[in-house]
């Protein structure tokens, strides 16, 4: 079968060995040329196929991605549009964090600006009691018992906080709220979620409801137990705030008006702590001195030295 | 040898890595300083204040800005024109898989503004803006066009 094929090429020849082999030669050389440049095409048109299919993928991942964001703003937008600024009228029950910067700076009021502070503003402040003593761990125990809605408490945990800070540390910190939306909006400290540690007295605070509203009234927190509740009805009639300085006294309302608090910022009304030129610092800091005087009498013993000397 | 390749990614991508460098570094000096200097609304649904100093705004007490800091001057080491051109697999794979982490990333800090903080931080959102613009560049490219030495042979 191959002797045969072979025949007609040597016949149409007729030339000599030499010759017949460099044909043979070109036309394999142009026959493979051909084969090449027919590969070479469809590789490209393979790459071209496959550089446009990933085109295609890409700007559907893009595509996907931006649709995510957009759902996400969507869902947001239709949630909220509806109604109300309910959304952002809460915040969470342990608060919003607070910068360590601006923590330090509201502790570390000197004692002696605490108590240059005008007492103009101050309205009130902790009533001698008879009452049995009030002791936790061993130490007297400052009872505080608020809510997280209430403008008054909000105003009160300010010099709470102060005062507090200077014979102990929170470890965590209080986190950020304000009172509720429709009653005041006065940013604040929240003492739900913290821990207080001190060799002087023990911190015991009940945050009673959130600033989430239900029905007619706020979403419960913290529950009193019996005797705190008893003793909070007895002493207060249920009011907030209620601070109980170890049962030698008592303080049932905040001890400056929270209507200069009312819709500031958080970060303004630190701002103002230690700085007596203003009604709002001096308010703050002059509650603090008297909280602190209330502590060192009636709690810590005149301890530590540092605190209650001055 | 990569005369094929189109410079505009290298270009796009590092004016976009330097843009968000700056605003992930304004972020993060406000974040070590008192943050109350941040220039942006402190009331409403924007409020910068709220969005950094929220429980989302660390993530295994690492700030969100420091790890956006991070995620641009890396990105950056990827995005410049030179790596562009270069032609090794890990380039492109590192460069795609970075882009991925920080429009993921993104995705989930918009969840947390938006369903959990309740509110928007304008600087928070220009980093993430800037995030996604880089995310499309870097995926639109990478599948687009071939590595320079493919686009020479």
């Amino acid at each position: 079968m191959s002797a045969s094929s072979n025949k007609p090429s040597q016949r149409g020849r007729g030339s000599g060995p030499a010759a017949k082999k460099s044909a043979a030669t070109k036309k394999s050389g142009a026959a493979s040329k051909r084969y090449a440049e027919r590969q070479a095409r469809k590789k490209e048109a393979a790459r071209d196929a496959r550089r446009s299919r990933n085109q295609r993928y890409g700007l559907l991942v893009i595509a996907l991605v931006v649709a995510i964001i957009g759902v996400l703003v969507i869902v947001k937008v239709a949630g909220s549009g509806g109604g109300s600024s309910q959304a952002s009228s809460v915040s969470p029950p342990a608060g919003t964090p607070i910068p360590q910067a601006t923590l330090t700076k509201v502790a570390s009021v000197p004692l002696s600006t605490l108590k240059s502070a005008s007492t103009s503003g101050v309205l009130t402040s902790p009533q001698s009691v008879n009452n049995p003593s009030l002791n936790a761990g061993g130490k007297p125990e400052l009872l505080y018992i608020g809510a997280e809605y209430c403008p008054y408490c909000g105003a009160q945990r300010w010099p709470l906080y102060i005062a507090l800070s200077k014979f102990g540390t929170f470890s965590p910190q209080p986190g950020r709220i304000h009172s509720a939306v429709d009653d005041g909006n006065v940013p604040t400290f929240t003492f739900y979620g913290t821990n207080y540690s001190s060799p002087y007295l023990s911190f015991v605070p009940v945050e009673v409801y959130t600033n989430h509203v239900s029905g007619n009234g706020y979403v419960p927190l913290q529950t009193p137990t019996a005797a705190q509740a008893r003793l909070w009805q007895s002493v207060n009639q249920g009011g907030f705030p209620f601070i109980d300085f170890g049962g030698k006294q008592v303080l049932g309302a905040a001890q400056y008006s929270f209507q200069s608090l009312s819709n500031l910022s958080f970060d303004a009304v630190a701002s103002q702590v230690g700085n007596n030129s203003t009604a709002i610092g001096a308010d703050i800091d002059a509650s603090a001195a008297a909280l602190i005087k209330t502590i060192c009498g009636s709690m810590s013993h005149g301890q530590p030295a540092a605190v209650c000397s001055s | 040898m990569s005369e094929d390749f189109p410079r505009w990614p290298g270009i796009a991508g590092t004016i976009v890595c330097v843009l968000g460098l700056g605003v992930a570094g304004y972020l993060t000096f406000e974040h070590y300083t008192s943050s109350s200097s941040l220039a942006c609304s402190d009331n409403g649904a924007i409020n910068c204040l709220k969005v950094t100093t929220s429980s989302y705004s660390s993530v295994a007490g690492v700030p969100v800005a420091v790890l956006g800091l991070v995620f641009f001057v890396v990105m950056l080491a990827l995005q410049v024109p030179a790596m562009w051109q270069r032609s090794e697999r890990w380039v492109r794979v590192a460069r795609l898989v970075w882009a991925t982490a920080g429009v993921g990333t993104v995705v989930y800090l918009l969840y947390a503004e938006l369903f959990a903080i309740d509110a928007i931080c304008l600087w928070c959102t220009s980093v993430h803006v800037l995030t996604v613009v880089l995310f499309g560049t870097t995926v639109y490219a990478s599948l687009s066009y071939p590595p320079p030495e493919v686009a020479v042979s």
